[in-house]
This record gives structure tokens, sequence and C-alpha cells, in this order.
């Protein structure tokens, strides 16, 4: 499904519409479950995602516009695989510790438990986390985005993204210096929105 | 930006994405040594930074258009809005001069339902389908199998469980059709060998083909696979 589904119809319960919004929202909802929770309770994954889902159902009445949907998906995805991991490692540990559950991608395979730093974002309530995760989305020009995960998530390196996005590699530290900029204003802690 | 603080913030993106040289890294130090309210800075580029670590992939997830919800997992959301937003709101409400309608109307209801919970059990449809059991052995120890036997018709509280040694003849087994006039029929068939549960037919024309595989044990993935038919299989 490319369309995003009409917002009144979900609110009044339309199988037909949250049929089809089930379908567009899948993709991002899995892919955050796995993000989270591939690394330690791959069996998870699945059933998390649609928990997400269910929840979301639950909270379609205080969204006002369409757009929100996604965000909001994400970050109840995103906030229910770290409840599931700090419970599963407090378990694991008996202690009842909370532990970070952000395993930076360059040592994802190596590690066997969440690391020991909490991540800013787990401390946002779903909504404002979905909140910024729009604004975002909308305020970081391309290619800051694309660069910000060529260098931060990809690792590749300053050379290696010039040659990829076809630019002078003076410009790659222009790029990513406005991109964190950008982040820094919505993340900030100093953020009213 | 000016040389000093470009070549600054190139520098601390570098050690802060573990990219840096020895020489780089202690070029930092030398302008964190010398210019102290650059480490302020720098505490807070490592703090975007990770921001970016962690905010970049959930934009990506919103972002992703590959894979579809698994099917048996339709019916188990739409629960959930029936349950949470009940059915859509009927529009117009009934004009009251029609009132003397309605009423012969529903007495002609409670008729027809009265008839209907007479006729109905001539006719009945079947609530639930035949479960048939089968398993391919792995050739392991004689025990273990039996145990696995008796697992299988203590899920399903059946007698029968069709045992295989042979692959082809679960084949043959798995694929010949089986006699629906009375009751339709779903095949669970337990591959120790292929270390999965596969759950085969069809329910109320709705075909049923699904594999489980056995992760942690073999009791969770048959209650796994008993969940999954009793939800496909729910009226």
């Amino acid at each position: 499904m490319v369309n995003p589904p009409d917002l009144r119809a979900l609110q009044q319960g339309d199988e037909t519409a949250w049929d089809a919004a089930f379908g567009w929202l899948w993709p991002t909802v899995f892919a955050v479950a796995q993000l989270k929770l591939h690394p330690f309770l791959p069996n998870e994954v699945e059933d998390m995602a649609i928990e997400a889902l269910e929840e979301l159902v639950s909270k379609v009445r205080s969204v006002k516009s369409v757009e929100e949907l996604k965000p909001l998906s994400a970050s109840i995805a995103h906030h229910r695989a770290v409840s599931l991991l700090r419970e599963r490692f407090a378990q694991k540990r008996g202690a009842g510790k909370t532990e970070s559950l952000d395993v930076p991608a360059d040592d994802r395979e190596t590690k066997h438990e969440p690391a020991l730093e909490d991540s800013p974002l787990d401390s946002l309530a779903e909504k404002e986390l979905a909140a910024r995760l729009q604004k975002s989305l909308a305020e970081l020009k391309p290619p800051q985005g694309e660069i910000l995960s060529d260098f931060f998530l990809h690792g590749l390196r300053y050379e290696e993204i010039a040659k990829k996005r076809g630019m002078a590699v003076g410009s790659v530290g222009v790029y990513l210096k406005r991109g964190l900029e950008a982040m820094r204003r919505i993340w900030g802690r100093d953020e009213n929105s | 930006m000016n040389m000093n603080k470009e070549r600054f913030f190139d520098l601390a993106m570098k050690v802060i994405a573990r990219q840096s040289t020895d020489a780089e890294r202690a070029d930092l130090d030398a302008m964190l040594a010398s210019q102290p309210d650059l480490r302020a800075e720098f505490a807070r580029l490592e703090a975007d930074a990770r921001v970016a670590k962690d905010a970049l992939p959930l934009m990506d997830a919103m972002a992703a258009t590959a894979g579809e919800l698994p099917a048996y997992a339709r019916g188990r959301l739409q629960t959930k809005v029936r349950q949470t937003l009940g059915r859509p709101a009927v529009e117009k409400q009934p004009d009251r001069s029609f009132a003397w309608g309605l009423r012969w109307w529903l007495g002609l209801a409670a008729a027809t339902a009265a008839v209907m919970l007479l006729v109905l059990p001539i006719f009945h449809a079947p609530n639930a389908p035949m479960i048939q059991l089968a398993m391919l052995e792995s050739g392991g120890t004689r025990g273990s199998a039996t145990d696995e036997v008796a697992l299988l018709k203590q899920t399903w509280q059946t007698t029968v469980v069709h045992s295989f040694s042979d692959a082809e003849a679960l084949r043959v087994w798995e694929t010949s059709p089986a006699d629906e006039r009375k009751q339709p029929t779903i095949k669970i068939i337990y591959d120790a060998t292929a270390g999965e549960v596969r759950v085969l037919g069809r329910w109320k024309e709705k075909p049923l083909d699904k594999t489980f595989l056995v992760e942690r044990d073999l009791a969770t993935t048959l209650k796994l696979v008993k969940d999954y038919v009793a939800e496909q299989t729910k009226r």
C-alpha cells in the first residue's frame, strides 16, 4: 500500500481502513522491532511488531493527523522493545537493574547483552519521541540525513562518502555539521517542542 | 567554517566515529589542551552524535516499505480494533414515522430466528476442523520420538499420530487430499529432521500453510502452532 490510510475511518473502527493501515505500518514497526530486538531476542521481533500495532489501535483517537501514524508506531515499537529488553536482562541478572539497550552498530555482532549507557531517546514519552522523529524527517534536508547515516551508521569515511555522493571531500564535513546542528535543535535538552 | 573550526570539527568527528589515526587524535588533544572552550563543544558533539546514532535508524524504519503483515496477525489485530473502537457508528437514525414498520420487521425477524433455531442443526456447519497429526522421525533415540508423539497427542487431545520414518511416504500423506465432505481437515506435521512443524489445510475457503521452526523446544512450538490454528479457525 502506497497511500496513507483515512484517519477518520480508522478512528471509527472501519475494518477495511485498518486492514490497509496495518499493511502500511507493518514495515515500520517490524523494522524498529528488528533493530532493537534482533541482536538479543530475535524470536520476539514479529510478536513485538504486532503488539506495537495493537497499542497503536488503542491510541488512534488521540492522533490529529495521518502523518503522525508512522512516527507514533515507530515510537511505540521502540519503547516496547526497550521495555522488553530491560525486563529480560533484569530477570537474567536477577537484580532488577536497568540498562541501556543500544548496541553500537560496529559492536553488534560481538555483544551478547545491551550496552550500559541509556539512550537519550528512551527517556522521551511516546508522543514526544514521535513528534521529534517527525520533525527530524521534515528538517533534515537532503543529503544531510543520508550523510549522517553514511558516517554514523555505516561507518564510511569522508572520502568514501564524497565518492558515493559525488561531492567534494570538503563538503562532507559541511553537511555533517549542518545535519548535527539540525539534530541538536530538534533533540537538544533545551528543546521546547 | 573558518579553517581552525573546520579542522576541529573534522577531527572531532573522526575521533567520535573511531576513524581517527593516532596523529589526528594527537592533533585534537593538542587543540583541546590549548583551547579549553573547545572541550565543551566536543562534549556537545559527542552528545549530538549519540542522538544521531539512535534516531537515524528509527527514521530509516519509517521509510521502510519491505515486508508484509503475517496473515495470522490480521485476525488478532482486527479483534483488537473491534474491542477498542467498536464497529463504525450508523450514520442515520431511523425515521420515527416508520416505527410501526420497524416493529413489524422485528416481529418477522424473531419468527424467522425461531424457525432457524429448529432447522439449523440439520444443516449444521462444523465449527472446528479435524486435526490430523503426523511426524517424521529424525532417527534419534527411540525414547525421544516416543516423548514427541506423546507431546503431539497431548497438545491436540488425540490418540492418532501418523508416524513416518521415510520422508517420501510423509510427502505422499501430506499432499494427499483429505476427505472434507463431513469436516474440513488441517494437517499438522512435525518434521523432526528439519526441526519444524508444518500446518496445511483449508478453513472456510481460506488456505492455511505455515511453517514454525522448532527454536526453543517442541512444546513451545506446538503451543504456537495450536494458537495459530485456533486463531485461523475461530468462527
